[in-house]
């Protein structure tokens, strides 16, 4: 894990869609650490912190890698890969990948008022309620926050996590 | 120099309460820096680490997602803790991802060390990794003041002045204390060295306390008393026995005198009558009766020599002494003439040095040259080249006079026995006389604060030598 952990900057220097998903998927997991669920989220004691990936199977796969044996609020972290047609109940975390452009206002509606910390990377994707939206400025992967469809979700994001949010949109 | 070899007790006093002020203030001030330091040292360390730990949270986020302007922000916000030096964050690999440096100058380490806070020159170091969700993100590095020197010398410059005060109060103050302890001793000392130099033994110490120095002063007066009481009575008993004394030396020489005076009565009338024997009937007494005459009048007559030395011997204790400027030569001279009288026949060589002088009784010091010359006169009597000296000798003082003759002298080994009343070294037969003169001479020289002393060698002569005046 920590080699990973280590690698990471280096992959972001050296720039390249290969280094990019790498750190998106690292984010995707640590953004787990600076929001809070609400109990309902979790039916057993024991659940594990689901999150799942749709059209960004590259990613799935680092994210996979990445999590094994770690932890998001002292649970293990399981990885699910989903299809179009796919429920969201039991998700925790739901990343749609750029390829899903064209569904995303739907797949997004479809999640709406759940508490699913919604990650897109999609131009414009917050105003269709998504929670945060990895950007790409000056090469270095950042993300803008929106907090009211987290909210309607029952989803506290830390204002830690604001701090170092490239942009943040409230109420 | 005054506290270091103390001359009286006020100032041992003072001297006792300065070291012990000192003593005091320096364990306290000691003690009290110790403790501050201590505890500037731990809650400044503690303090530190607390914020060390506030970076680390504030920075979780930021090292997570490699956000190094939120970071480097996030260290600015150390710009109000002016004793923060430096400050940086190391990522997960050991670089350097943000720091902070109000001073430019400061070079920051290249990799972090283990957490833990240690000392670097004058600066305390802290690292502290940052770990969020079990995981480590990155290492906080502070760099701040260790001001421990700095507030040490301030609280010795502190110490110091604090240290000045308390010693100028506690001497003052000691200066006006001690009186309480000093006063009453000092009241026993000067009635002491009042005792000792008046010898008056009627003062009493005041008892000024009721400690150990009233003690002191009630046994002092204690003692006091005794001692007047027991001077007292050996004074009476002086006075007493003084008169008892007197009384019986009176007795004693008024016996002497009437002894002597009465006992000069019969041997007057024996000398006169066996006188007239001889003269009324020179036929009718046989020549062998003539003769035991002639020898019981030359025993009345050496009786009646007898009788008149120890007159003028107890004379010379009674008589009181008048001092005056007398012209020894003088009397030497008219007392040799006068011996010259009575043995015309007797050639005797006799040399009197001028201008002897001296202080004392004329009569007293009349009597004793005619003595000593006297002896001198009849000692040589058997020497072939009689010769006697009359001087003085001129160095040292008292002036020492001397009356030296070339007669029969005597040996030093009965020195000691020559000034003793009725004590001989030749037999009356050889050289006749009583054997009271030197004890008179002796008595007279005694009166005048004088001695005599004599040197002779039997066969060569004696000298006699005698001062009038204490020695020295």
């Amino acid at each position: 894990m920590l080699a990973l952990l280590l690698s990471l900057p280096a992959l972001a220097q050296t720039g390249g869609r290969a280094a990019e998903i790498q750190i998106k998927a690292a984010f995707l997991y640590k953004f787990g650490g600076f929001v809070e669920w609400p109990p309902k989220a979790f039916v057993e004691p024991d659940a594990p912190f689901v999150i799942g990936v749709l059209g960004a199977d590259v990613l799935a796969g680092e994210l996979e890698q990445l999590v094994s044996g770690r932890t998001v609020h002292d649970r293990r972290v399981a990885v699910r890969r989903l299809r179009r047609s796919d429920s969201l109940a039991g998700l925790h975390v739901l990343f749609v990948g750029q390829s899903e452009d064209a569904r995303l206002p739907e797949i997004l509606q479809a999640a709406r008022g759940q508490a699913v910390l919604l990650v897109t990377e999609s131009e414009d994707a917050l105003a269709q309620g998504s929670m945060i939206n990895f950007v790409t400025v000056a090469d270095k992967v950042r993300f803008d926050v929106a907090l009211p469809p987290a909210e309607r979700g029952q989803l506290k994001i830390s204002s830690r996590l604001l701090g170092v949010a490239r942009r943040v949109i409230s109420g | 120099m005054e506290l270091l070899s103390p001359r009286s007790v006020r100032q041992k006093l003072v001297g006792l309460v300065l070291v012990a002020t000192l003593a005091a203030i320096l364990v306290a001030i000691l003690a009290m820096i110790a403790y501050d330091l201590r505890l500037y040292h731990t809650s400044w360390i503690a303090d530190l680490e607390t914020q060390a730990e506030l970076v680390a949270r504030t920075s979780a986020p930021a090292l997570a997602f490699d956000d190094a302007r939120v970071a480097q922000e996030n260290l600015e916000l150390l710009r109000y803790r002016p004793k923060v030096r430096a400050a940086a964050l190391y990522d997960a690999r050991g670089k350097l991802f943000a720091r902070f440096a109000p001073d430019p100058e400061l070079t920051f380490p290249s990799m972090p060390e283990a957490d833990g806070v240690r000392l670097d020159g004058d600066d305390l170091v802290v690292f502290k990794r940052i770990v969020n969700d079990r995981e480590t993100l990155g290492t906080v590095y502070l760099r701040a003041d260790y001001e421990l020197y700095d507030r040490l010398l301030g609280y010795l410059g502190i110490a110091a002045v604090v240290l000045v005060a308390a010693m100028l109060v506690a001497y003052f103050l000691s200066r006006v204390l001690q009186a309480v302890v000093t006063r009453p001793l000092l009241a026993i000392a000067d009635v002491a060295r009042e005792v000792t130099e008046k010898r008056n033994f009627s003062l009493r110490a005041q008892k000024l306390s009721r400690d150990e120095i009233g003690m002191l002063a009630e046994g002092f007066n204690t003692m006091l008393a005794e001692m007047e009481r027991l001077n007292a009575e050996l004074e009476q008993r002086v006075r007493e026995r003084t008169a008892q004394l007197e009384y019986t030396n009176r007795e004693l020489e008024a016996f002497c005198y009437s002894v002597s005076h009465d006992l000069r009565a019969p041997l007057r009338a024996i000398d006169g009558f066996s006188q007239a024997l001889v003269e009324d009937f020179p036929k009718e007494l046989p020549e062998a009766a003539q003769r035991f005459l002639s020898r019981i009048r030359s025993s009345t007559q050496r009786m009646g020599q007898l009788i008149e030395d120890l007159l003028n011997l107890s004379q010379v204790s009674r008589v009181s002494l008048e001092r005056q400027e007398i012209d020894i030569t003088e009397i030497a001279k008219q007392v040799t003439a006068d011996l010259r009288g009575r043995e015309p026949e007797r050639r005797i060589e006799i040399s009197i040095a001028e201008g002897l002088r001296a202080e004392g009784d004329p009569r007293l010091l009349r009597a004793a040259i005619e003595n000593l010359v006297g002896n001198a006169w009849k000692f040589t009597s058997k020497t072939e080249r009689p010769r006697v000296e009359i001087g003085a000798r001129r160095e040292g003082a008292p002036p020492t006079f001397f009356v030296r003759d070339n007669g029969a002298g005597f040996d030093m080994a009965y020195a000691a026995k020559l000034f003793g009343a009725f004590q001989r070294l030749h037999s009356n037969t050889d050289y006749p006389g009583t054997g009271i003169g030197l004890a008179t001479v002796q008595r007279i020289m005694h009166r005048h604060g004088g001695r005599i002393w004599a040197d002779a060698q039997p066969g060569k002569g004696a000298v006699f030598f005698f001062t009038l005046e204490p020695d020295g």
